[in-house]
């Protein structure tokens, strides 16, 4: 059943390309990463109406995101990005529609904005890290030796390794994203949500968190989703963009806004 | 008010004593060690979800199960039990706590009004009821209230037996499910992607803390309990940046305000509770201050306050019983016991005929002997041994008063009697018979040369002496002056 829906969702993704004019080479590459991955997209959304007790936020989403994506979520606060978020996380029930996922929840890597983690909490930067491997350790056993090796990898994708002893809360705004992300990695993901990890930061901090995100998407084929208000820079990184705002939910390609 | 302590005795020496395992209280300061070590443990994740309050509202509440359940027992809806006193209040404690958590885990489900609101009213509720269930409960107020001050002091070794269980399993689930409680504590999102659905996880936290604060209010008090669970770990906080070190800090931390406060009750003749909640606020002033200079410098500074007391600590030393020759067998005055405790210290009466004759008016209770008398005739008995020429001043003049343990009002009442050499003059701040088999003493000892006013030799004894053997109270009176007069010139 699945290899089915598989490969209609594969169909309707190679038509979807078409309709929004992607560059012939993306779709080359998409076919190609189609037969490798037998064609199933990772997360799907098909007609979903998303909001908050039965109050819609977001109606009509449709929404396939393969592995090697790079997608970028546009809209201004408050237009529903990190409510789509949520409900592609499994933390927000969806209100109509469907949603499917073809991979567990613990592959994937979600990197919250770091304004929503509590300064009170004592961490330093390799313990949040550390985080992103609780899924796979055993409440009663040590921290293994291989995940603490896999803690210096992951932080030295993001080139913060020095900063493994660090509180992580007395991190810059860029280093803290930077941290998250390295967190996400650390849960060995199929896909990375990143909610705003371009907000609050320096344009050093943007520049190098905008080509590891293009880096994880081309060398590691980790499908990417972030979202951002700020449009341009969109832009700039993504290879597709959801626009978002008032309810509604629909692809841009270079200027070209088409509804979904 | 705890434990033993002789004036002139080192900081280090008093301070190994209480941790002998012969020590009277040892049990009582195993149970307290026990909480301090555990509590801080649940009190950091309480302090770090900002649901501190729970930390306060829950003893409360668990204190108004103790309170509740004493006065069903006496209004016979309850059987009495052979556990005794604290197995009935450990049931209220545990009914009141998880009822009181699953009551405002409802209402926080149903984000009825502000969770502060919530928390505030709780505890004002818990606090009234547990006033009023001790007004309607009058028989048994005292013990009610001693249970719920925290009598640590009265831990039997079964009492230690159980508390120790609990507080480590308490332990061993905190250690085991560390990384689950921190990763739902911190970020709930990720928590819920990596370990499925976190309310399992927030159940057993708050399981546990519920376990620990039922069965420390009952041990303890609520009062010493909110202290071991949220001040170590408020002093632990500003000194660490990881969570491993926050965590087994504030535990340290705990630890250390268990023994220092049990010592400084001990020292100070202080009551245990307040004396640790105090040392506990010590500590945060004492964080936040070394947190203000480089680690390298709080270190050291450490380091050279712990080298100084514990010279200073090894440098004094109780001074022994001169000898009666060094004194040039000068005649030793030993004055009679003066009494400061303002409770008459009689021992029972053994003659039931005389006992109502005093009860009904007949006669005085004069006739009665006082722990007074008996101590000034075992310290007469002693000092004789000892070679001391003792002669006793109303053997002079009868109508010589007991003498203060103040040198300058001694001397004073010595020259206006014409006595000259030497006094012997005690003084009495408490001599409490505790039904635990236990009397707790304070008292001073001196001798003073009456020429000058200078004290040769002193000895303050205050502590609590056991009488396992006695059967009622003048047995109890006897039996801690011996122990006393024993330890007074023993070494």
């Amino acid at each position: 059943m699945d290899r089915l829906y598989g490969a209609h969702l594969g169909a309707v993704r190679q038509l979807e390309g078409m309709e929004l004019g992607h560059d012939i080479d993306e779709i080359q590459s998409a076919r190609g990463r189609a037969s490798k991955d037998d064609s199933l997209p990772l997360v799907s959304l098909q007609n979903a109406s998303l909001g908050y007790d039965s109050e819609p936020v977001l109606q009509n989403v449709d929404l396939t995101i393969y592995a090697g994506d790079l997608i970028g979520l546009a809209g201004p606060n408050g237009s529903g990005k990190t409510t789509l978020f949520r409900a592609i996380l499994g933390l927000l029930p969806i209100l109509s529609g469907a949603l499917s996922r073809n991979c567990p929840l613990s592959n994937f890597g979600y990197v919250p904005q770091s304004a929503a983690l509590d300064p009170q909490f004592p961490l330093s930067t390799a313990e949040v890290v550390e985080m992103g491997a609780y899924g796979r350790v055993r409440s009663y056993k040590f921290f293994p030796t291989e995940e603490r090796k896999q803690i210096g990898k992951v932080l030295d994708q993001v080139g913060l390794r020095h900063l493994a002893g660090r509180s992580f809360f007395s991190l810059s705004g860029g280093q803290k994203q930077r941290i998250l992300i390295a967190r996400a990695l650390m849960v060995k993901p199929k896909i990375m949500i990143l909610d705003e990890p371009l907000s609050g930061v320096d344009e050093d901090s943007r520049k190098s968190i905008s080509e590891l995100l293009v880096r994880l998407a081309r060398q590691n084929g980790l499908a990417i989703f972030f979202s951002s208000h700020d449009i341009p820079m969109v832009r700039r990184v993504a290879d597709r963009l959801l626009r978002v705002d008032e309810g509604r939910i629909w692809w841009e390609k270079k200027g070209v806004e088409l509804h979904s | 008010m705890v434990g033993e302590e002789r004036s002139g005795t080192s900081f280090v020496s008093t301070f190994l004593e209480i941790l002998s395992p012969s020590y009277l209280l040892f049990p009582a300061l195993l149970g307290t060690a026990i909480l301090g070590l555990v509590c801080p443990l649940i009190g950091s994740y309480l302090i770090l979800r900002r649901t501190v309050f729970l930390g306060l509202t829950l003893p409360q509440i668990a204190a108004a199960g103790v309170s509740f359940t004493f006065w069903l027992q006496q209004t016979g809806f309850l059987p009495q039990w052979q556990q005794g006193e604290r197995g009935i209040g450990m049931i209220g404690s545990l009914l009141f706590t998880f009822l009181g958590m699953g009551l405002l885990g409802y209402l926080e489900q149903r984000r009825k009004g502000i969770a502060e609101g919530r928390l505030a009213a709780a505890y004002a509720l818990a606090g009234a009821l547990t006033i009023l269930f001790i007004v309607f409960n009058p028989a048994g107020q005292i013990e009610v209230l001693n249970l719920l001050k925290g009598e640590v002091i009265g831990l039997s070794k079964g009492e230690l037996r159980l508390l120790a269980t609990v507080f480590g399993l308490v332990l061993v689930g905190m250690l085991l499910f560390r990384r689950e409680f921190l990763l739902t504590s911190f970020d709930r999102d990720l928590a819920f992607l990596l370990k499925g659905q976190q309310i399992i996880w927030d159940v057993l936290l708050y399981l546990l803390a519920g376990v620990s604060i039922a069965f420390g209010v009952i041990m303890a008090g609520p009062l010493l309990l909110f202290g071991f669970l949220v001040l170590p770990a408020l002093a632990a906080r500003p000194l660490v940046n990881n969570m491993s070190s926050f965590l087994w800090l504030s535990s340290i931390l705990g630890l250390a305000m268990a023994l220092f406060g049990f010592y400084s009750s001990v020292r100070l003749d202080l009551p245990l509770g307040p004396t640790d909640v105090t040392l506990g606020c010590c500590l945060i002033f004492l964080a936040y201050a070394l947190r203000r200079i480089s680690p390298k410098r709080a270190l050291g500074l450490i380091v050279l306050s712990s080298f100084a007391v514990w010279t200073y600590g090894c440098g004094t030393s109780t001074a022994p019983l001169p000898e009666a020759k060094a004194l040039n067998n000068q005649t030793l005055w030993v004055a009679k016991v003066k009494n400061s405790t303002g409770l008459s210290l009689l021992l029972p009466a053994t003659n039931p005929l005389r006992s109502l004759a005093e009860m009904a008016g007949k006669i005085s209770s004069d006739y009665r002997q006082s722990v007074m008398d008996l101590l000034r005739d075992d310290l007469r008995r002693e000092l004789e041994q000892r070679g001391f020429r003792v002669t006793l001043p109303e053997q002079t003049d009868a109508r010589f008063p007991a003498f203060p343990a103040d040198p300058g009002n001694a001397v004073r009442l010595a020259r206006e009697g014409n006595l000259s050499g030497l006094i012997f003059v005690s003084e009495i701040w408490r001599w409490e018979a505790d039904s635990r088999q236990f009397v707790r003493v304070f008292a001073d000892f001196k001798i003073v040369r009456t020429d000058d006013g200078s004290v040769l030799w002193e000895r303050r004894i205050q502590r609590a002496v056991s009488t396992p053997s006695a059967t009622n109270l003048g047995q109890a009176y006897t039996d801690s002056v011996k122990e006393v007069v024993r330890d007074l010139f023993a070494g």
